[in-house]
């Protein structure tokens, strides 16, 4: 459905995006996951049009952006990571504006305007201005605007960023509904966000994709190296002694001294191997007690450093 | 292109734009109406429409600062970028809609003379010529603030160039009389012209070649113009600025003289504006 080919963007002398390549099926929900500033925004910018590539071509269902723009562009519902929201209308004026640049004739606006509107649940403030508007609504007309004209694919460009906890998980299974009967790309900084709705996953950093799989086998990839954060009632250089001396420890630091008598201490483990229970045994041998014990989850840096090094184990 | 008009059409009276605009250029029209034709008694109603186009300075840029930079400010231009509209579909829509507003207006200032014609007899053909003339020299004035506007997203900064040039075409006349008209400099003047252009494609594009090439036809064609035709560069400057005098033409609508070339120098004027603005917004997406 989509082809996206060698797409690089140059800014003067920086690389926005770097020669990435990949295709989404139709009916996929894909993830592009990235830190702030890898492209992801440039990338769904050169999809849709809005701006051009450097070099490279993008295909929507067989239409190439620069040749046949507005075949691609009538294909495309965009919503892009500021709503683009005209202050001065209300929520009706508006969507009636997009339905009529969109060129949908009057009968088919009047048919699925209605179901738009209950499908994000902003019936109730057709009438208000969208200045007035809370931002989880003014997120909920940009995703409104994209759907006018029910087109098949749908680019959502960091859908929940700024929405509270509560408005997230609405976001979420909307676009999960809505991945019934679209292609859609979707993109985050967030891993969890992604992994929840996406059936696969593209991470980008620095321009460049780093890797693409399933949220499931990439979350397997990543635990892979387990890290434990634990805090032993025992003396600092005895506890970390042993605990680096333990078949299957990578590495062990001090992470500092929270409780009096104790050491809180950062753990990792070979890939691939539990260390919790030996870890748990020796320290108990040595009458150190574990107060407490948990898996550090990867923060989003951490997982990129952690994928651009395995990617170039694996090469 | 007819939704964006609609909408910029609705925009300007849903903000205070729209009445300031119409306010203000009734307010102006309406002083000079009541001076030069009610407290004198006069029926000679051109002479407001030649004496007031200084309002022009003032409300152009107020009815043009908002139209493309404020799209840019908001981001939607990326929603109407990413719509199966065309660039020029968009650009036009907004440029009527301005010119809309400003015929609305005019069209009230009618009936001035509608009083006048009440008193005594009225030259009307006359008076039609000079809104003619006043209409197309408007339009040609908004599409150059339509142009200023897509330069920046900043609305302010829209106004106030928007302000210096038409000042600067305001003055133009006035400038042009001061300006040598020997050889010497005609040629100097092409040179720098050519360089101009080279530069500037050098600074859009990045491709030195590019831009030598042009500055090497460039100073090919002044050579060629001057071993055939030397006389070309006597006093090139002043025509070459002489284009841009659109008060110039005016005059020959405010003596009552209703001619095609003049229509047709402001509608070319106003279409190599906003081919200008399309090539803008063009040029931007490509950067
Ligand atoms: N208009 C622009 N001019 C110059 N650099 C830009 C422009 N837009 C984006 N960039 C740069 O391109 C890189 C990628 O940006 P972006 O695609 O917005 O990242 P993301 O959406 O993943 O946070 C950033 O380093 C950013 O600074
Ligand atoms: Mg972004």
């Amino acid at each position: 459905m989509i082809q996206v080919i060698d797409v690089t963007k140059r800014y003067g002398q920086h690389i926005a995006v770097d020669h990435i390549n990949f295709t989404v099926d139709k009916g996929e929900i894909l993830g592009f996951l990235g830190p702030n500033g890898a492209g992801k925004t440039t990338t769904m910018n050169i999809i849709t049009g809005y701006i051009s590539a450097t070099e490279g071509s993008v295909k929507v269902d067989g239409f190439d952006i620069l040749e046949e723009p507005e075949e691609v562009k009538k294909r495309i519902g965009y919503m892009p990571e500021f709503p683009p929201l005209y202050m001065d209308m209300t929520v009706q004026e508006y969507l009636d504006f997009v339905s009529d640049i969109k060129k949908i004739d009057r009968a088919a606006k009047k048919r699925s305007m209605e179901k738009i509107m209950d499908l994000v649940k902003i019936g109730d403030v057709r009438k208000r201005l969208i200045k007035n508007l809370s931002k989880g609504y003014k997120q909920r007309v940009g995703l409104a605007q994209a759907l006018i004209g029910a087109p098949p694919v749908l680019i959502l460009d960091e859908p929940t960023v700024g929405l509270d906890p509560k408005q997230i998980i609405e976001i979420r299974s909307l676009i999960k509904e809505l991945g019934k009967e679209h292609t859609i790309i979707l993109s985050s900084h967030i891993l969890p966000e992604v992994s929840a709705v996406c059936g696969r996953v593209i991470i980008i950093n620095k321009g460049k994709i780093v890797a693409s799989d399933t949220p499931e086998n990439l979350s397997k990839r990543l635990s892979g190296t387990g890290r434990l954060s634990l805090r032993v009632a025992g003396p600092e250089k005895q506890v970390l002694k042993l605990i680096r001396e333990l078949e299957g420890v990578k590495d062990a630091e001090v992470q500092g001294v929270k409780e009096p008598g104790t050491v809180d201490i950062l753990v990792e483990a070979e890939k691939d191997i539990d260390i919790r229970r030996p870890l748990f045994y020796a320290l108990s041998r040595a009458e150190y007690p574990i107060l407490y014990m948990r898996s550090v989850d990867l923060t989003l840096e951490e997982i990129f450093l952690q994928v651009t090094t395995e990617e170039r184990e694996v090469s | 292109m007819l939704a964006v008009f609609k909408r910029e059409l609705k925009a300007y009276f849903a903000s205070p734009t729209g009445y300031i605009f119409m306010g203000f250029f009734l307010l102006i029209c309406g002083i000079f109406f009541a001076f030069s034709n009610l407290f004198t008694a006069s029926p000679e109603y051109i002479s407001v429409l030649s004496s007031i186009t200084f309002v022009f300075l003032i409300v152009v840029p107020i009815l043009t600062m908002r139209l493309m930079s404020e799209e840019s400010r908001q981001k939607t231009d990326q929603l109407l970028l990413t719509s199966p509209l065309s660039v020029a579909g968009i650009v036009l829509g907004k440029y009527f809609a301005a010119v809309a507003v400003f015929l609305f207006t005019l069209l009230i200032t009618c009936l001035y003379p509608v009083i006048l014609s009440f008193f005594g007899t009225i030259a009307v053909w006359e008076i039609v010529g000079g809104y003619i003339g006043f209409f197309l020299l408007g339009a040609a004035f908004i599409s150059i603030g339509l142009f200023i506007s897509s330069l920046t997203d900043n609305q302010v900064i829209a106004a106030v160039v928007t302000f210096g040039a038409l000042l600067f075409i305001w003055i133009l006349d006035w400038i042009i009389q001061g300006i040598p008209t020997d050889r010497i400099s005609g040629i100097v003047f092409a040179c720098v012209l050519v360089v101009g252009v080279a530069a500037l494609v050098y600074f859009t594009t990045r491709n030195i070649y590019v831009s030598v090439v042009i500055a090497a036809i460039g100073f090919g064609i002044i050579a060629g113009v001057y071993f055939t035709n030397q006389y070309f560069f006597d006093g090139f400057i002043v025509r070459t600025l002489e284009w841009f005098s659109l008060l110039k033409r005016y005059e020959n609508f405010m003596m009552g003289i209703l001619s095609l070339s003049p229509i047709v120098y402001y509608i070319t004027f106003s279409a190599v504006f906003l081919f200008l603005t399309v090539r803008v917004i063009e040029k931007r997406r490509w950067s």
